[in-house]
């Protein structure tokens, strides 16, 4: 299956027409054109009739200008032009999107063999399967989808099918709600952006900042880019390193910043939270909180272990609050793969004004008429250590945190295990907590592969992930502990966590 | 023999459209099919927003998908 899905081509292209009228200009005047380019009378159709595909590009240009769904397109551009950002949650189900997956529950298939136990009719609780034309049929309207008959089918003959975004929310957190459209529920939800690039429909989406930021970049306001170490061969796996810094540049950002150099400061701050943690109690356990979408599953789903996860910030943070001392006017935006960095950015006390993942990015070079391919590349290397880099990458935070205690506590036994995926994460901190594994450290992912697996990355993470650990080999040094800024930074003082503002 | 020249358009445009899959698909081709194409990148192809663009033996094609890219090379080769 290609990666790159007619619903993504469409959502990419609102992007990249966003981003050029706002360069240009002339969005509040046209904004409305971008339903006649999208998606045009000759088609290609994907819904009933050119009328639909214009109310769900409707949802997706408002969420596209970070504004209510309900508003004209007018009015959300307008708005968007001014700065404005609606204060609605990152992740938002399109309701014109939706198809409202008509989906049974329990199947039978043509695996059932009308046998003589028909264990089936007899685990049913509420009477609902009989048989009609040689073969078990499930009457919907006593069926109460609670699984038994499939259980109890010999020939598993009964299958469960469930709605792509609800099977990919390891947290229970999308369902379907009265009309069968899908729902939210916010308080289990912690913009992973699973649902996001599951959905067959493209009818879940991020609120994005492209138009804001442009703006931003437009006047007179130094902004600064921060980028996540996963953005290697994101762009093209030819595309260097210094052409992206260039192209960054020539877009108007004033300087750019890897985030990797503040994963190194949180490398070592870590480290020694992680000491702290196991002086105090040997038996204690410490995860890490770099990823926003595995600290708030925390949060919301297993609270009892909340003061386990590490008060160290994020890179992201941590590089953004460098930027801030240096330059108290600067205006910080970070460019990752990653759709909830952009709820922890709301709630990092001012510290990160935008986030932007690598598909917006594009998107936007695409709408200023950068072409990365034939943009001249820079002289450049990285400023962070190899482990720095190697954030990227699941196992990554692991390897630097060993990498580094065993440089500045050469006593220190660390007993690692990570975790990839929510659900993942969820089981094995259970089995931390209970005894059955042992480990005194745990780094969680909410994404498979760690951030080169992230919802808003364009290539392949089979290649990126050895892409980014060459560019990482080429660093200057291998641990933390010997990027001797990062050293100097922490000497000055000062802490390095949750309460940073 | 004469290979068949088959230009992937690489720039950012085609790229955020899914050029990427198209060169995936190419270099995933049966070894006795791939040594018969010429698989060269581009950086543009003047058709950008149509993308992804290919040019083969010349001619310009855009809105690409791998699928239809396979029908085209097993058509011409």
């Amino acid at each position: 299956m290609s990666q790159v899905t007619e619903v993504v081509k469409i959502r990419r292209k609102v992007f990249a027409e966003l981003a050029r009228m706002a360069y240009t200009g002339t969005l509040e005047k046209d904004v409305s054109t971008i339903l006649n380019t999208v998606v045009t009378e000759e088609g290609p159709r994907y819904r009933c009739c050119v009328h639909k595909e214009r109310a769900v590009l409707h949802n997706r240009i408002n969420l596209a200008l970070s504004q209510p769904m309900t508003i004209s397109i007018a009015e959300a551009a307008s708005a968007a032009l001014q700065g404005n950002r609606s204060t609605m949650p990152v992740m938002n189900v399109l309701p014109e999107a939706c198809d409202q997956c008509p989906i049974d529950k329990f199947l039978v298939t043509d695996a059932c063999r009308n046998c003589i136990a028909h264990n089936c009719m007899a685990a049913c609780p509420k009477k609902a399967i009989n048989v009609v034309l040689n073969r078990a049929y499930i009457d919907k309207n006593k069926c109460v989808e609670c699984g038994l008959c499939k259980k109890s089918c010999e020939y598993g003959a009964i299958i469960e099918i469930s709605r792509p975004c609800e099977r990919a929310c390891d947290l229970g957190a999308i369902k379907a709600g009265a009309d069968r459209r899908a729902v939210i529920d916010y308080e289990k939800c912690v913009q992973c952006g699973a649902c996001k690039t599951t959905c067959p429909f493209g009818a879940v989406g991020d609120k994005s900042i492209i138009v804001q930021l442009i703006q931003s970049l437009k006047s007179a306001k130094r902004v600064y880019a921060i980028l996540a170490p996963a953005f290697i061969g994101q762009f093209g796996f030819k595309v260097k390193p210094g052409q992206v810094i260039n192209a960054l540049k020539q877009m108007g950002f004033y300087d750019v910043y890897e985030a990797s150099f503040g994963a190194d400061l949180v490398t070592m701050a870590e480290g020694r939270e992680l000491a702290e943690t196991l002086d105090q109690d040997p038996k204690s356990f410490l995860t890490t909180s770099c990823c926003p979408a595995f600290a708030g599953m925390v949060k919301k789903h297993m609270p009892e272990i909340a003061d386990h996860v590490s008060t160290t910030v994020s890179p992201m943070v941590a590089t953004g609050k460098i930027i801030l001392d240096k330059d108290p006017e600067a205006m910080t935006v970070f460019i990752g793969p990653c759709v909830a960095k952009k709820a922890e950015a709301e709630d990092a006390n001012g510290i990160i004004d935008y986030v932007l993942t690598f598909e917006e990015l594009a998107a936007m070079m695409v709408g200023a008429g950068i072409n990365l391919a034939e943009v001249e590349a820079v002289d450049y290397h990285t400023t962070a250590s190899r482990d720095g880099n190697g954030f990227a990458c699941a196992g990554g935070v692991t390897r630097s945190v060993i990498d580094t205690a065993a440089v500045v506590a050469p006593g220190l036994k660390i007993d690692a295990q990570h975790g990839e995926g929510l659900g993942d994460c969820k089981k094995i901190l259970q089995q931390i907590r209970s005894g059955q594994i042992s480990a005194n450290f745990f780094e969680g992912m909410a994404c498979v592969g760690g951030c080169v697996g992230g919802p808003s990355t364009m290539a392949d993470q089979r290649v990126t992930g050895k892409l980014v650990a060459n560019f990482a080999a080429e660093a200057f040094a291998g641990e933390s502990v010997q990027n001797k800024p990062v050293v100097e930074l922490l000497a000055k003082g000062g802490h390095w966590h949750r309460t940073l503002s | 023999m004469q290979k068949l020249v088959l230009e992937i358009c690489v720039g950012t445009s085609c790229h955020l459209l899914g050029s990427q899959d198209l060169i995936q698909m190419v270099e995933n081709l049966p070894a006795e099919i791939k040594y018969k194409i010429d698989l060269q990148g581009a950086t543009c192809l003047g058709a950008c927003g149509k993308g992804p663009n290919i040019r083969v033996n010349g001619t310009v094609l855009s809105n690409m998908t791998p699928e239809q890219l396979k029908q085209i090379i097993c058509d011409t080769i």
